[in-house]
């Protein structure tokens, strides 16, 4: 058994050959089924998005898993295989569960940290799984790779920090009142950057948008599309009072809002806090407002500095999401070694051995005066006895275990002889871990891997 | 049994230390199995508090009002147990990292003042304190001042929150912290609830003084308590009458606390005045 994961993203292909290889949710179930009836996959997702299409696949040892899968993708989107490969990346064994476990986290995505791959990837596990196609090995690994997303978005700020300039606005004003249900924005000047801004705020609860312009019409006109209230320019000040949230935008070559304008009306809001945004160049907005005690200005150059520091700073929690994967990565690693063979089979005569002593010892304490030879005739036949029992099963067990889906009868021997723990530690463990994580095989795959333009890593 | 409530008391400092260890981590690295075991750690802390409290009373006899030692150790309890109201209602483990070490101090402050306290109560003082208006005055004083507490360190926090987004730069700080409406809310309804407990608290103080001496106003404490009762007063006018600036208000609470310290720890040492049990 082989975790193998063909694909393209964002980063190896441009749109135009991406749009290609979609597998949209209705073709889903025929994808899936198609790979199944290759006899090299045992299990399959399909994961498709607009930035990346991955295929992970359990193919069977021995057989060319990547190829197959390049194949099933030629055919199914009808393209010329020596094309595609140019496009795709391979990997794996271990190389896919971290590569599956960066793409959950985001670390793989176009903008770090956003929130959306992790339902995505759960999609197309749910897909896999209603078809069939994802087995015990992809039950496990995915969902240990959502446990991953989940860790690296709870215990890092990965994906709490905006970066763009509208959303880092609304961050800093949910740092101002918390909750934006039911606050009044201020719109003043009608542009576009402003508009998009409002956009957002109202999508986070903002209740009432005033619109104030010079031209009367056309702060009418941008009420209507926030069911808001247009303003006459001379009641500005006015109207601020009842504001939580200024946004300003005006083309004015002077600043429009000053400081003792917004003083007089800070004295009627009762220490209720005041933000404001100035997107405009030239600034609207006297930067010395700031000054005035519950009144936080924040002009477009601060904004780009926010959405800087966070984009510096949703890499510095990449680096602790890396941290993580690595813990997962492990404990993904001993469930494999759980479902080995070797060890099993190990566990299971050092059992059997155990119940043999303990019972041989209580015998003979019955019997009493037995002479030496008696005692190592006893004790022969009490061993030929259990290693001829267990001779028949362990061996069948080695030799199925290799097989497609043989890692079941593995867990089922576990089960039946109530194993719960591995009892050689994991440095004698081989076969199931190599087959899986393609140990073994790594440096014969290598050649193959740049032959075929890998790009693991991504 | 005195000994196993100083074994309590101590092993609820440790655990208290502890606690807030784990809650500035979880600030820190923003993990939530911290926070779990730091509420644990203060669960199992605020048990041996409640232990050695009601042990030292069986054994000794002295009520927890008596004596610096108790009235400090009872203060702190008062404060953990108002946290974990705040960490229900607020569902923020923030205040865990300000309000526990608070607590720990006041024991730690207790312990300190344990050692230089020497005070026989005469059958006058006895006297003076066996009446329900004394236990209701400390209950009632207790409780503000925990809440005094709570609104000051929402105001600490506010402050730091403010500073953070004056400064124009994003930080791990100020994505931590809580925005500025909920923490001057929890501040201002901390001192709220506070206020008139704390006046109830002193006018039956005054009225069971009042019993007993004259001069019931010369009295450090009792001086301390009029400046802490109009420190609150202007914060509360400011806020409904005035509609004050956040800042200022939130500059009030935390003077507000320094006077309520100075009157629990140091108003206490002045040799004079009738408040010479302890309270």
């Amino acid at each position: 058994m082989h975790l193998t994961l063909v694909g393209l993203s964002h980063k190896t292909a441009p749109v135009e050959i991406r749009e290609k290889l979609t597998f949209p949710a209705h073709r889903q179930e025929e994808a899936l089924s198609l790979l199944l009836s290759t006899p090299d996959v045992a299990e399959a997702v399909v994961l498709s998005t607009c930035n990346r299409t991955e295929i992970y696949a359990v193919t069977v040892a021995g057989s060319d898993g990547p190829g197959a899968i390049v194949d099933f993708l030629a055919d199914y989107h009808d393209l010329d295989r020596h094309e595609l490969v140019r496009y795709l990346y391979f990997s794996e064994g271990e190389a896919v569960v971290r590569h599956l476990f960066r793409v959950v986290a985001s670390l793989d995505s176009m903008v770090i940290g956003e929130a959306q791959i992790l339902g995505q990837v759960k999609e197309a596990y749910e897909y896999a799984f209603a078809n069939d196609s994802a087995g015990r090995i992809f039950n496990k690994l995915f969902r240990q790779s959502f446990e991953v997303g989940k860790r690296v978005r709870s215990e890092t700020d990965i994906g709490e920090s905006a970066v763009s300039i509208s959303y880092a606005a609304v961050e800093l004003a949910k740092k101002v009142f918390d909750n934006l249900e039911g606050r009044t924005v201020l719109i003043l000047g009608a542009g576009k950057m402003s508009e998009l801004t409002a956009k957002h705020l109202v999508s986070n609860g903002v209740k009432t948008v005033l619109v104030a312009n010079r031209t009367y019409e056309r702060a009418e006109e941008l009420a209507c599309r926030f069911c808001g209230l247009a303003i006459r320019y001379d009641e500005l000040f006015e109207r601020m009072r009842e504001a939580d949230i200024v946004i300003s935008s005006t083309a004015a070559t002077h600043y429009v809002v000053t400081k003792d304008k917004v003083a007089a009306a800070m004295r009627s809001r009762k220490g209720q806090p005041l933000f404001l945004i100035d997107i405009a160049v030239p600034r609207d907005i006297d930067p010395d407002i700031n000054d005035l005690d519950d009144v936080f200005l924040y002009d477009i150059d601060d904004l780009s500095g926010v959405v800087e520091s966070n984009l510096e700073e949703r890499m510095r929690e990449a680096r602790r999401a890396e941290e993580i994967i690595a813990e997962e990565m492990v404990a993904f690693e001993r469930w494999i070694e759980s479902m080995e063979v070797v060890p099993t089979v190990a566990a299971i005569r050092a059992k059997a051995e155990q119940v043999r002593s303990a019972e041989l010892e209580k015998a003979l304490k019955r019997l009493g005066g037995l002479s030496e030879k008696e005692l190592k005739t006893i004790d022969a036949l009490t061993t030929s006895i259990v290693n001829k029992m267990l001779h028949g099963p362990t061996a069948r067990l080695k030799m199925v275990a290799g097989e497609k889906d043989g890692y079941t009868y593995v867990e089922t021997a576990r089960f039946l002889y109530g194993l719960d723990a591995n009892p050689e530690g994991r440095a004698t463990h081989a076969g199931l871990i190599k087959s899986l994580f393609g140990r073994a095989e790594r440096a014969a795959d290598k050649s193959t891997q740049n032959e075929m333009g890998d790009t693991i890593g991504c | 049994m005195e000994q196993a409530a100083v074994v309590s008391f101590w092993f609820a400092m440790a655990l208290y230390l502890v606690a807030t260890v784990l809650y500035s981590y979880h600030f820190v690295a923003k993990r939530p199995v911290f926070s779990w075991y730091a509420t644990f750690a203060t669960g199992a802390g605020f048990l041996a508090h409640t232990a050695s409290i009601g042990l030292h009373w069986g054994a000794t006899g002295e009520t927890p009002i008596t004596g610096s030692f108790n009235s400090l150790s009872l203060t702190a309890w008062t404060l953990v147990l108002i946290y974990f109201v705040v960490e229900h209602l607020v569902k923020l483990k923030l205040y865990g990292a300000v309000l526990v070490p608070l607590a720990f101090l006041a024991m730690a402050t207790g312990q300190v003042l344990l050692g230089s306290e020497s005070f026989e109560l005469g059958e006058a003082a006895i006297s003076q304190l066996d009446s329900w208006r004394v236990g209701m005055h400390v209950a009632l004083i207790m409780i503000a001042n925990a809440s005094f507490a709570v609104g000051a360190a929402a105001s600490g926090v506010y402050l730091l929150q403010g500073a953070q987004l004056k400064k124009h730069k994003t930080s791990a700080l100020m994505k931590r912290l809580p925005s500025l409406t909920q923490t001057q809310m929890l501040a201002r309804r901390a001192i709220m609830l506070a206020y008139p407990l704390y006046t109830a608290g002193m006018l039956l103080g005054i009225v069971r003084a009042i019993e007993f001496d004259l001069n019931w106003w010369f009295d450090p404490r009792v001086m301390m308590s009029g400046v802490v009762w109009a420190i609150y007063g202007s914060y509360l006018l400011l806020h409904y009458r005035r509609g004050a600036s956040g800042k200022l208000l939130a500059r009030l609470a935390l003077v507000g606390l320094v006077a309520v310290i100075v009157l629990a720890i140091i108003a206490r040492t002045v040799p004079t005045g009738f408040h010479i049990f302890g309270l």
